[in-house]
C-alpha cells in the first residue's frame, strides 16, 4: 500500500472534503466545494472516477448513487506526503508564522497525563 | 585587493561591527529591565506590551548606534549630522574605537559585518519562505465547512464585536487550529476537528483564533520575525521573542475565557486539543516542557475573565526608564569617563522616581469588576423575570390577535397572499399600530405599498424616523433585514416543523424574535443533572438557549425549551423543573438491567503491509433472555460499535444484529454446553491508537451495556503471513472468466449472513470491495437439516474489467450463529 500515488492538489481536495464528511455521494462532495469556489459537478465526477482508479478512494457501489469514500485515513496520507521534503520543509517554516491555540510542539505524554489530573482535579473542586 | 577585501575594510563595515558590538550590551540591559517588569506585573496584557516594547526598544537601539557610530566615520563633519543627540560629546571625538582601543578584537572587528549580513540574509530568506508557506497552507489541501458553523463563526465574532469578515476552513495538513493572513485572515482547523470535539469546546478554541485576529496578531508576528531576523545573533532578542509568544498565548487565553464564561470547557478543549494531535502520527516529539500545563493551570486558577490589571501607569513608568536607559546607554562606552556621569543620571532620575510612587496605584483604585462580562446571579434573575414577563404577555396576546384577524376576514376578505404575510411571515415582527392600519386598506396595490414601506422602515441602512412618511430605499435593493427576516424563518420551518410548522412552535418564534441564540445546549435524549438537594434528575430532551443581550429584556437570558411529549415539538418553560421526569416515568425510561460483557482486540496481519483489527465481543448466555417461537428459542442482541481517534473523532462506526438460536426443548443443556457467546467484527485500521466503544442490548430483556477500551494498532508484521480463519476443507475458490470478470464462490451455511470483501493488488493497492448481505441457503428447507450450500457472486459489477497482474482477495463472511467472521484469503492473478 506504500506506493499509492500521491494525490494532485484538486484530489486533495476532493479527500479533504471525504475525510471531513467521511464517505459522500458526488454531489455531496460537488456541494462542499462549490461552496468555496465555482465548479462543476462532472469535473468533481470525472476527478472522483480517476481517483478511485487511481486507488485513492473506494466506490461502495452497493447503492444507487455511488458512494466515495477516502481509501487511506488522513493521518496515512499525511504521513506520506510528509515525506515529500518539499512539503515537509514548507509546513515547517510555515509553523513559525501561524497563530493557534498551542504551540507547534507537541505536548509529550507525561504532560497530557498531568493535564487531565489538573482538569480532573478543578472538577472536583468545583463540584 | 578584491572587492571583499575593500568592503570588509571600508568604514561602513566597521560601523556595523561597532554597533554589533554596543548591540550586545545594550540588548543585555534591556533585557533586565524586561525581567524586572515581568516579576512585578502579572497581567498577561501588561506583560506582553512590555516584551513588545523591549523589542522596539532593541530594535531602536540599533538604529540610533549606527546612526551615531556613521557619519563620524565618513569624517565630513563630526558632529553636524548628530542633532538628534543631545548628548555632549567627549572632548576627544575622533574616530571612535579604532584608534583606541587596544583590543585584539578589532581586527576582527571588520569581519563581523560580513557574517552579519550573511545570517540577515539567511534569516530574512527564512522568513520569506515562511510567509509562502503559509499562503500555500491556506490554499492546499482545504475544504470549506458547513453552513451551521460558519453562522457560529459570526455569532461569536459579533461576540468578540468584530467586524471584518473571517474564513473558516478545515485543512488536512494541520494537526491544530490556527489563524493565517493578516487583511483577509483564516482559521484553519484540522480536518474532522469540527465534528470531533463538543461543540462548546470548539467554539472556545476558536474564539482563541479570533481573538488572535481581533489583536492582529498575525501582523505583529511577522514584524517580531523580522527583527528577530536582524538581531539573530542576540539572545536577548530570542528571550524577547519568547516572552512575547507566551503572552500572547495567554493574551488570547483571556479573551477567550471572558468570550466563553467558561474556564474549565476552555481548559479541557485545549487538553483536548493536545490529546487529538498525540494521536497523530508524523512530526517528532519534543522533549517535556511545562508550556501548556502552566497555561491551564493560568486560566483555570482565574475562571472569572482577566483578573485585576497592575496599574498600566506603573509598567509604562518602567517601560519609559527601559528607554531612557537603553536610548541614552548607548552612547556611554564610546565617552570617557566623564561624559557618562551627566548622561544617566538624568536619563534615570526623573523617569525612575514615579514608577516607585505609582507602585501602590492598583490598591488604591481597584479595577471595577467587569459587568459587562460577568453579571452576577441577581442582575440575571431580574433579566429572566422580565423575559418571562415579556413572553408571557406575547402568549397571551397570541389567541386575540387570531381572533381579530378572524373577525376582519369575515367583515373583509383580504385575497390569501396577504392574509399569509400579516399573519404567517409577519405575524410576529408587526406592531399592533401596523396591523390595525393594514387591516384598514381596501386595495392590494395599497397592500402592496404598505408591505414594501413596512419593510423599508425597517432596512438598517436607510433608518427613517418612526412618524414620518417612509421613503422606499434608494439604490441599496438589499434589504438585510428582510433577508435576515426570511432566512430565519426558513430556518425555523426547517429545523423545528414537527406536527406544526417550524415558525409556529416556540422554538420557531423565539427564533424568528430574536434570532439564532449565541449557545445552544441540546439534550436531544434527554438527560441528567443535579438539583440542589442532591441526587439525580432525568429530563425530557430540553434544549437552553442562550442569549447574550435581548432587547428590552437584558443580559445573558437562558430560554428552556422542553419535549415532555418526545415528539420533537419543544415548547418553551418558565419553570425550570418542568424538564425533570416524574419517578413513575423515570422507571420506565431506565427499565432494563445491565448485560455484563467482556471485550478483546487482536491484530491479524492479512498482506504485506495490511492489519485486520478483530474486536471480539463476549456475552454470558445466561444473561440473554430467549423467546420461544414454534419449538425455536431466540436470543437477539443488537451491537452497536464505534471506533473513533483518542479525540472522539468518529472514525467509523459499524452495527450488527445477532442471533442465537436453538430448539427450545434441551435449551437449559444448551445454556450450560454454551457458557458464553462471542460476536468478532474484523476491520481494516491504519498503525495508530484508537478508542473503541461498544454497546450491546438484548432486544428480549431490554437489558444493555456499555464499554470503553483504548488500543493500538501494531505495524503490520514483517513476514508475508496468509492468514485464514477458515477451517480445513473449506474453501473459497476464485475464477477468471474469459471476460476478466472474477467470480468468488464460498461455501456458506443458513446463519451466514454478509459477505465483505476486499480485492487488493500485489503491491497492497485497494482494487475493489464489497460489502453485502447472503442470501439465505435454506429459504425452502427446515433449518435443523444444516443445509450448506455454495454461493458465487462476481466480484466489481458495473466495473471494468481486472487488468492482467496479480490480486489478492480477502473475504470475511459474517455467521451469526456461532458470532464469529469467516475470513478467507486467495491469491489470483488476471493474464
Amino acid at each position: 500500500m506504500e506506493n499509492l500515488p500521491r494525490p494532485t492538489d484538486a484530489e486533495l481536495e476532493i479527500l479533504t472534503v471525504l475525510w471531513s464528511r467521511g464517505p459522500a455521494t458526488v454531489r455531496d462532495v460537488h456541494e462542499t466545494i462549490a461552496s468555496r469556489r465555482p465548479t462543476q459537478y462532472t469535473t468533481v465526477l470525472k476527478q472522483l472516477q480517476v481517483m478511485a482508479e487511481k486507488g485513492l478512494v473506494m466506490r461502495d457501489e452497493d447503492q444507487r448513487a455511488h458512494v466515495y469514500e477516502a481509501a487511506r485515513p488522513r493521518e496515512w496520507t499525511q504521513k506520506q506526503l510528509a515525506g515529500d521534503m518539499l512539503q515537509r520543509a514548507f509546513n515547517g517554516s510555515a509553523k513559525s508564522l501561524m497563530m493557534g491555540a498551542l504551540a507547534s510542539r507537541k505536548a509529550s505524554k507525561q504532560e497530557l497525563a498531568e493535564l487531565r489530573a489538573l482538569l480532573d482535579e478543578y472538577e472536583r473542586k468545583s463540584r | 585587493m578584491t572587492m571583499f577585501d575593500v568592503w570588509v575594510q571600508g568604514s561602513r563595515a566597521l560601523a556595523v561591527g561597532w554597533t554589533l558590538v554596543h548591540s550586545l550590551w545594550e540588548g543585555a540591559v534591556v533585557a533586565v529591565l524586561l525581567g524586572v517588569v515581568l516579576g512585578v506585573a502579572r497581567s498577561a496584557r501588561v506583560r506582553y506590551w512590555a516584551a513588545c516594547f523591549a523589542m522596539i526598544a532593541l530594535l531602536a537601539g540599533f538604529g540610533a548606534t549606527f546612526y551615531q557610530v556613521m557619519p563620524r566615520e565618513t569624517g565630513i563633519a563630526p558632529k553636524a549630522p548628530i542633532p538628534s543627540a543631545p548628548v555632549a560629546l567627549s572632548p576627544d571625538d575622533g574616530p571612535i574605537g579604532i584608534t583606541r582601543t587596544p583590543w585584539d578584537f578589532s581586527d576582527l572587528l571588520p569581519w563581523l559585518a560580513p557574517a552579519w549580513m550573511a545570517g540577515v540574509l539567511l534569516f530574512q530568506l527564512r522568513c520569506l519562505a515562511s510567509w509562502i508557506a503559509a499562503g500555500r497552507l491556506r490554499r492546499r489541501g482545504v475544504c470549506g465547512v458547513s453552513v451551521a458553523w460558519i453562522e457560529r463563526l459570526d455569532a461569536l465574532r459579533a461576540r468578540l464585536r468584530m467586524t471584518r469578515p473571517v474564513i473558516l476552513l478545515e485543512s488536512c495538513f494541520l494537526d491544530v487550529p490556527v489563524v493565517i493572513g493578516h487583511l483577509r485572515p483564516v482559521i484553519l482547523v484540522p480536518v474532522g476537528l469540527l465534528a470531533g470535539l463538543p461543540a462548546a469546546q470548539i467554539e472556545s478554541i476558536l474564539l482563541h483564533e479570533l481573538a488572535h485576529i481581533r489583536r492582529a496578531d498575525y501582523l505583529v508576528n511577522l514584524m517580531q520575525t523580522l527583527v528577530e531576523g536582524l538581531l539573530f545573533y542576540h539572545p536577548a532578542v530570542w528571550w524577547i521573542s519568547s516572552v512575547m509568544r507566551a503572552e500572547r498565548e495567554n493574551c488570547c487565553d483571556d479573551l477567550a475565557v471572558a468570550a466563553s464564561g467558561d474556564a474549565h470547557e476552555y481548559a479541557t478543549a485545549l487538553a483536548a486539543l493536545a490529546e487529538n494531535r498525540w494521536a497523530m502520527p508524523g512530526a517528532a516529539l519534543a522533549a517535556t516542557g511545562g508550556n501548556l500545563v502552566k497555561r491551564i493551570r493560568r486560566v483555570l486558577a482565574q475562571p472569572e475573565g482577566p483578573r485585576a490589571a497592575m496599574a498600566p501607569a506603573l509598567s509604562a513608568g518602567v517601560l519609559l526608564v527601559t528607554c531612557a536607559v537603553a536610548l541614552a546607554a548607548w552612547q556611554t562606552p564610546q565617552q570617557s569617563g566623564p561624559a557618562i556621569v551627566p548622561v544617566i543620571p538624568v536619563a534615570q532620575a526623573p523617569a525612575l522616581e514615579p514608577a516607585p510612587q505609582e507602585k501602590p496605584a492598583p490598591v488604591a483604585e481597584p479595577r471595577p469588576p467587569d459587568q459587562s462580562r460577568v453579571p452576577d446571579s441577581k442582575r440575571q434573575t431580574e433579566a429572566l423575570e422580565k423575559l418571562r414577563e415579556a413572553l408571557q404577555k406575547v402568549k397571551r396576546g397570541e389567541p386575540a390577535l387570531l381572533a381579530q384577524n378572524e373577525r376582519t376576514q369575515t367583515a373583509d376578505p383580504i385575497p390569501a397572499p396577504y392574509r399569509a404575510w400579516l399573519n404567517e411571515e409577519a405575524v410576529y415582527i408587526i406592531t399592533q399600530a401596523e396591523r390595525t392600519a393594514f387591516l384598514q386598506l381596501k386595495t392590494d396595490d395599497e397592500r402592496a405599498m404598505f408591505i414594501n414601506q413596512f419593510w423599508a422602515r425597517r432596512d438598517p441602512m436607510h433608518p427613517t424616523p418612526r412618524g414620518e412618511y417612509p421613503v422606499i430605499a434608494k439604490g441599496d435593493p438589499e434589504n438585510e433585514y428582510k433577508k435576515e427576516h426570511y432566512r430565519r424563518i426558513k430556518y425555523a420551518n426547517d429545523r423545528f416543523t414537527t406536527k406544526i410548522p417550524g415558525w409556529k412552535t416556540d422554538r420557531g418564534r423565539i427564533y424568528i424574535e430574536y434570532g439564532p441564540p449565541d449557545e445552544i445546549e441540546s439534550h436531544p435524549s434527554g438527560g441528567k443533572y443535579t438539583p440542589e438537594g442532591g441526587g439525580t434528575v432525568d429530563t425530557f430532551p430540553f434544549e437552553q438557549w442562550r442569549y447574550r443581550w435581548i432587547e428590552g429584556i437584558g443580559q445573558n437570558v437562558i430560554l428552556e425549551f422542553v419535549d415532555t411529549t418526545r415528539s420533537g415539538e419543544y415548547r418553551l418553560t418558565m419553570d425550570p423543573h418542568e424538564k425533570d421526569i416524574p419517578p413513575a416515568k423515570q422507571e420506565e425510561a431506565s427499565l432494563g438491567g445491565r448485560l455484563p460483557m467482556k471485550v478483546g482486540v487482536s491484530y491479524v496481519t492479512v498482506g504485506p503491509s495490511a492489519v485486520l483489527t478483530r474486536i471480539t465481543v463476549q456475552f454470558d448466555t445466561k444473561d440473554l433472555r430467549f423467546e420461544d417461537k414454534d419449538n425455536i428459542s431466540t436470543a437477539i442482541v443488537a451491537i452497536y460499535g464505534r471506533i473513533s481517534t483518542l479525540a472522539r473523532r468518529p472514525l467509523s462506526p459499524f452495527e450488527d444484529v445477532v442471533t442465537v438460536r436453538h430448539g427450545s426443548a434441551d435449551l437449559p443443556s444448551f445454556i450450560a454446553a454454551n457458557p458464553s457467546r462471542i460476536y468478532e467484527k474484523s476491520l481494516p485500521l491504519a498503525p495508530g491508537s484508537y478508542r473503541l466503544n461498544i454497546a450491546g442490548k438484548d432486544l428480549g430483556s431490554k437489558s444493555s451495556g456499555t464499554h470503553e477500551i483504548i488500543f493500538e494498532v501494531p505495524q503490520p508484521a514483517a513476514q508475508d503471513a496468509m492468514f485464514s480463519s477458515a477451517g480445513p476443507g473449506e474453501k473459497a475458490v476464485v475464477v477468471v472468466g474469459a471476460d476478466k470478470k472474477v467470480r468468488i464462490t464460498l461455501p456458506i451455511d443458513y446463519d451466514a449472513t454478509k459477505l465483505s470483501a476486499i480485492v487488493t493488488s500485489a503491491g497492497g493497492k485497494m482494487i475493489s470491495r464489497v460489502g453485502m448481505p447472503l442470501p439465505d441457503p435454506c429459504q425452502d428447507r427446515p433449518q435443523d437439516s444444516g443445509c450448506h450450500s455454495n454461493y458465487t457472486r462476481t466480484l466489481w459489477e458495473g466495473g471494468q474489467p481486472f487488468r492482467a497482474g496479480y490480486y489478492n482477495l480477502t473475504a470475511v463472511v459474517t455467521d451469526s450463529s456461532t458470532w464469529t467472521e469467516k475470513t478467507y484469503v486467495v491469491n489470483f492473478s488476471v493474464h
